[in-house]
């Protein structure tokens, strides 16, 4: 005889195991018996929730909306070292253009992938718009952000009748006074339906955790929390860090400080986000997550030795950090080590890291360190890892830029080629197959190549240097000169473009 | 004060106006004692803002006010204050050169026009105008004979000969009716102006007029009578004048003219005596005792001897606005105001730096000398029509010596070179003693990813994925860039022709996109005859019809008429739509 286990305990055990779909399965066929099962009803508002859940504590995307029409900021020209979004005001010594490359919005790109890296603030509603190389990073994306939207949408493919919960019928005053149900049905309001097409839902959210401060007597830090992320959301920043800080004073929590800091940032108030993670660290002495927190700022506002400083902190305490070892190696590559780089990928490759972008720095690092039997091997992997063609064209730019090294043009000809074959705007091959095509004689194509690579990206300093010193080989002393100028504005302490200006400018001058 | 008053401790702030509304230079600015009181007054001839004639003034500053202002009748191009009678009270008159003319003021109100007079004209010119009055040829025939003459005669046309060659056909009639019956002149214009004193050294001798023209002459003017005392014929015509001497006893003209040559002129001489070959054109000419100081648009400032020989030459850290002297009698200081495009006025003593002043703004027109009942007085107008006076400490020392210190701060940075590690030793331990394994392995994976890549490249080329085509005598070259949100995006595709002269025909794009997520508005473009060099954009509206959040690629066919295979692919990677739809 089969013995049959309690439907719940099993919908239970199914939540534990994080087997979410049968345990909502299950637990709707409980409701369909009894309609009136808190546990089971609660349960499943759990598990729908943890279906959709995303941890908010990471830096989220800036919305297109937020970055063009910011009425937070305070100074337009802030100090320098004060601001995330000048990202000119380095103070730290940062490496310059001409070592680590440059992202669009003129900060070294790090080691470690994550939202907001890659984004910074564009200068014109153009730049904003303008699809760069990697659509899916390094774009700004609505306010309806990208992931808010395809999560809220898959969670209304697997309801295909309709919503589990009926919000706009819910007595709210009724729910705050029961604590057990209340939480959970809150994560749900908010996770689970936070569509920005449902506005409506945030301000239930939001009305629901008002109720509930109240009937525990605005003393439960929790709910100031919940209340916190509700107008966090909604944009209301101000009333957010009052909540946080009330919720602070009540009761340390790592999270707290985390909701508080990520708030800071997008006010742009980065010294003070610094201060309290540091205040953090008062309380919770070693905590990874605030020493992830605090290198990272340091690493937006280009202070990159205080950034490595903290990295290897977080090593201190947890040595299988990816983002702390990614960072630290692409730091050592950058400034001209790259055995020591080497060993933090190689870390990285025991650790379990196994695709393409790290076999791809594991290539260059060995080349650059002479070990020269391990490279072009590693490039092979990462060709044999691609996942897409934005990976591949990467790769293949790489082994360009070795076969550049080793002096073979024709396979670095051959390789730029193939670029721009699997990624059509990759600024950086154009620039370097102008400069083969020059070198063949090929004036008219090197010219044409750099142009659209100047278009492509005007942040980077070098089509417009070589298009200067190209032009003013072909006698266009005019067209050099403007080139030169723009190369000036994208890296002003660039020696070589200023020896430029200052022989045209005498040209000009002389009679 | 605000930051930008930085002038090291020598100068007082007297007065700054930032919307003065000034626009003039320093050929156009003079300080005088206009009303004989012992006051000095800033006499301005203000350029106004654009081309209307009624903002051009005539502005006279007294203290920190405004205290008259005349209108102007054509743009002046140089103003002095000087004495032309030997009337008591002592009150110079004030000339304005604008065009052709000197106006003359008295108690600032107009009081003499001089006009110059005309030039030469050509025999054969006049020859054709009065065939035109007289009714014996009729327009085109006038065009065509002013257009030999214009090609081969030595004198130039005159202007109204210039004007109708310019006109449209059907103009040409009523120009001749009009103009026919007067006579043709031809005329100069002034480009600068100097004074000269007439027969004494004093500051209140009586002055005369010197003038520089278009057709390079300078010419002399009695300040009484004003009759043309002296004309000399220069090489070029004349931008800068310096004046010294005495017309009756014997006197120096400066000249920097437009060839960047700079010439000195004596009495009793009809062409120039010295001739100074500057390596680039002169922007500012000034004389500090016997020497002259020239400002070059090479960022120099050189110091000549009065017979052209080369003494000293200062390299300035930014190219120069405006100079003027800076002359204090009393303390037997004489030196140069340089106004830089750096927004600072430098200030020479010899070839040394001796003060330097912050602007808020570059300085367009600067002017040294007696305002108010300071001698002292350093009044600049800046780029956006502000005034700035300044005075001069009494106890101020100036330092012969060079203020600037001697080796450049950047020698003693010192670089931060990272060190090679321990790990890099022992790397290099390795490579020595595994040199040759290292090379075979290394040499062997080139070889396979030589072929790997040729197999790739192959591959790209077999199905034109590459957006750079070469072959068949068409090169052509692609990108696509992708704008906005969603749902609908607009796809920019910037076709270029490489090749270096031949232009390609019979083009046309097309594309190939899953239709049930993304609409084309254009699915295939003609693109027009491509010219080489040229950028072509060619835009088309792609809208998503799906609110799934997920995005696709969309492949772009560059064709040719004749050919069955694409010249150029692309594949774009499309945004995912974030419009609500």
């Amino acid at each position: 005889m089969e013995v049959t286990m309690d439907p719940l305990f099993l919908a239970w055990s199914y939540f534990r195991r994080r087997k979410l779909q049968q345990c909502s399965e299950i637990c709707s066929k409980i409701l369909q018996d009894s309609p009136y099962d808190q546990a089971a009803w609660s349960l499943k508002t759990q598990a729908l929730t943890e279906m959709v859940y995303i941890d908010e504590i990471e830096v989220d995307q800036e919305g297109i909306a937020e970055m063009m029409l910011d009425e937070n900021a305070i100074a337009q020209v802030a100090r320098p070292g004060t601001s995330l979004r000048l990202p000119g005001t380095s103070h730290g010594g940062g490496p310059t253009p001409a070592v680590r490359p440059m992202t669009q919005s003129g900060r070294p790109i790090t080691g470690f992938v994550r939202p907001n890296t890659q984004s910074g603030r564009p200068g014109t509603m153009e730049q904003a718009i303008k699809t760069p190389r990697t659509a899916s990073t390094a774009r700004p994306v609505t306010s309806a952000s990208g992931r808010f939207i395809r999560l809220g949408t898959a969670s209304m493919l697997t309801n295909p009748e309709g919503p589990f919960i009926n919000l706009s019928r819910l007595n709210m005053s009724r729910y705050s006074q029961k604590p057990n149900l209340s939480r959970t049905l809150f994560e749900y309001i908010l996770h689970h339906e936070n569509d920005v097409k449902n506005f409506f839902f945030h301000l239930q959210a939001l009305d629901l955790a008002a109720l509930a401060t109240e009937q525990a007597q605005f003393k439960d830090w929790w709910w100031k929390v919940q209340l916190g992320k509700c107008y966090y959301r909604l944009g209301l920043y101000r009333e957010a860090e009052k909540q946080f800080r009330s919720a602070l004073s009540h009761q340390e929590m790592v999270d707290t400080y985390l909701y508080l800091a990520k708030l800071y940032q997008r006010l742009d108030q980065p010294i003070t986000a610094l201060n309290l993670f540091k205040h953090g660290l008062d309380h919770f002495p070693g905590e990874v997550t605030l020493l992830t927190g605090i290198a990272r700022i340091h690493e937006e506002m280009n202070n990159m030795a205080s950034a490595t400083e903290y990295y290897k902190e977080v090593l201190k305490q947890d040595n299988t950090h990816v983002e702390a070892i990614a960072c630290i190696g692409s730091n050592h590559f950058y400034s001209d080590q790259p055995e020591i780089a080497l060993r933090f990928y190689r870390r990285l490759l025991q650790m379990g890291v196994y695709n393409c972008q790290l076999y791809n720095n594991l290539g260059l690092c060995c080349f650059y360190a002479q070990q020269y039997d391990m490279t072009l091997s590693s490039f092979e992997r990462a060709l044999a890892l691609v996942a897409n063609d934005e990976e591949q064209a990467d790769v293949w730019y790489n082994i360009g830029q070795v076969a550049l090294g080793i002096g073979d043009l024709t396979l670095a000809y051959q390789c730029f080629k193939l670029t721009l074959a699997f990624s059509n705007d990759h600024a950086e091959a154009y620039n370097n197959l102008a400069v083969l095509e020059l070198r063949k004689g090929r004036v008219e194509q090197s010219k044409a190549f750099l142009q659209t690579a100047a278009t492509l990206s005007p942040h980077m300093y070098e089509p417009h240097y070589n298009l200067s010193i190209l032009s003013e080989k072909i006698g266009d002393l005019q067209s050099s000169y403007m080139a030169a100028q723009k190369s000036e504005d994208a890296f002003p302490e660039h020696v070589d473009t200023q020896q430029v200006l200052v022989q045209l400018r005498q040209h000009f001058a002389a009679l | 004060m605000s930051e930008w008053s930085g002038d090291d401790g020598k100068w007082l702030d007297a007065h700054y106006d930032p919307v003065a509304g000034l626009r003039t230079f320093t050929s156009c600015m003079a300080l005088a004692d206009l009303s004989g009181d012992g006051d000095g007054r800033l006499v301005v001839a203000d350029l106004g803002g654009g081309a209307s004639a009624a903002s051009m003034k005539l502005k006279v500053y007294g203290g920190t006010a405004l205290s008259s202002e005349s209108v102007l009748l054509d743009l002046p191009c140089g103003l002095v204050a000087f004495f032309m009678d030997l009337h008591e009270p002592r009150i110079p008159a004030v000339a304005v050169a604008s065009g052709p003319c000197v106006y003359v003021y008295k108690n600032l109100r107009p009081y003499f026009k001089f006009t110059l007079p005309g030039l030469d004209v050509n025999t054969l010119e006049q020859d054709v105008w009065q065939e035109a009055r007289d009714g014996h040829i009729d327009p085109p025939a006038i065009k065509e004979m002013l257009e030999s003459l214009r090609k081969k005669a030595d004198i130039p046309l005159s202007v109204r000969s210039l004007h109708f060659l310019s006109l449209d056909d059907e103009h040409l009639e009523d120009f001749v009716q009009l103009h026919k019956q007067q006579p043709i002149k031809r005329q100069t214009v002034i480009t600068c102006m100097g004074t000269l004193k007439k027969s004494t050294a004093d500051e209140d001798g009586v002055s005369c007029l010197v003038i520089g023209t278009e057709s390079a002459h300078l010419y002399v003017l009695d300040p009484e009578a004003f009759v043309i005392l002296a004309k000399v014929a220069l090489p070029a015509p004349p931008t800068m004048l310096d004046v010294t001497g005495q017309f009756d006893v014997e006197f120096r003209i400066t000249a920097a003219c437009r060839n960047g040559n700079i010439y000195i002129l004596r009495r009793d001489l009809d062409k120039p005596k010295y001739c100074v070959e500057l390596s680039s054109h002169p922007v500012g000419l000034v004389r500090v005792g016997k020497n002259m100081v020239v400002g070059t648009t090479d960022q120099n400032l050189q110091g000549f001897t009065q017979k052209g020989k080369k003494l000293w030459k200062v390299v300035l850290p930014a190219p120069i606005c405006t100079m003027a002297s800076m002359d204090l009698p009393a303390r037997g200081f004489h030196g140069v105001l340089v106004g830089l495009a750096n927004c600072e006025v430098h200030l020479y003593k010899d070839k040394n730096l001796v003060s330097t002043i912050k602007t808020p703004d570059a300085v367009t027109a600067i002017c040294f000398g007696r305002y108010g009942r300071e001698d002292g007085t350093l009044i600049t107008t800046l780029k956006g029509g502000g005034l700035v006076v300044k005075i001069l400490k009494r106890t101020v020392e100036f330092q012969d010596r060079d203020s600037t210190p001697g080796p450049p701060a950047a020698q003693s940075i010192r670089l931060n070179v990272p060190k090679k590690t321990k790990l890099y030793v022992d790397q290099t331990l390795r490579e020595r003693e595994n040199g040759t394994a290292m090379h075979r392995a290394f040499q062997m994976d080139l070889i396979r990813l030589r072929l790997a890549a040729a197999k790739a490249y192959a591959k790209a080329l077999e199905s034109s994925l590459t957006p750079v085509s070469s072959g068949s005598g068409r090169s052509l070259k692609m990108n696509a860039v992708v704008q906005g949100l969603g749902p609908s995006f607009k796809l920019t595709l910037n076709i270029q022709n490489t090749a270096a002269c031949r232009p390609i025909l019979n083009l046309a794009v097309s594309f190939l996109y899953d239709q049930s997520l993304y609409r084309m508005r254009n699915p295939f473009l003609k693109i027009p005859l491509l010219v080489p060099g040229l950028v072509y954009p060619v835009q088309t509206l792609v809208e998503c019809t799906s609110d799934k959040g997920i995005s696709d690629i969309i492949k772009v066919f560059v064709l040719h008429e004749e050919q069955s295979t694409p010249l150029l692919t692309a594949h774009i990677n499309m945004p995912v739509s974030e419009g609500i739809n």
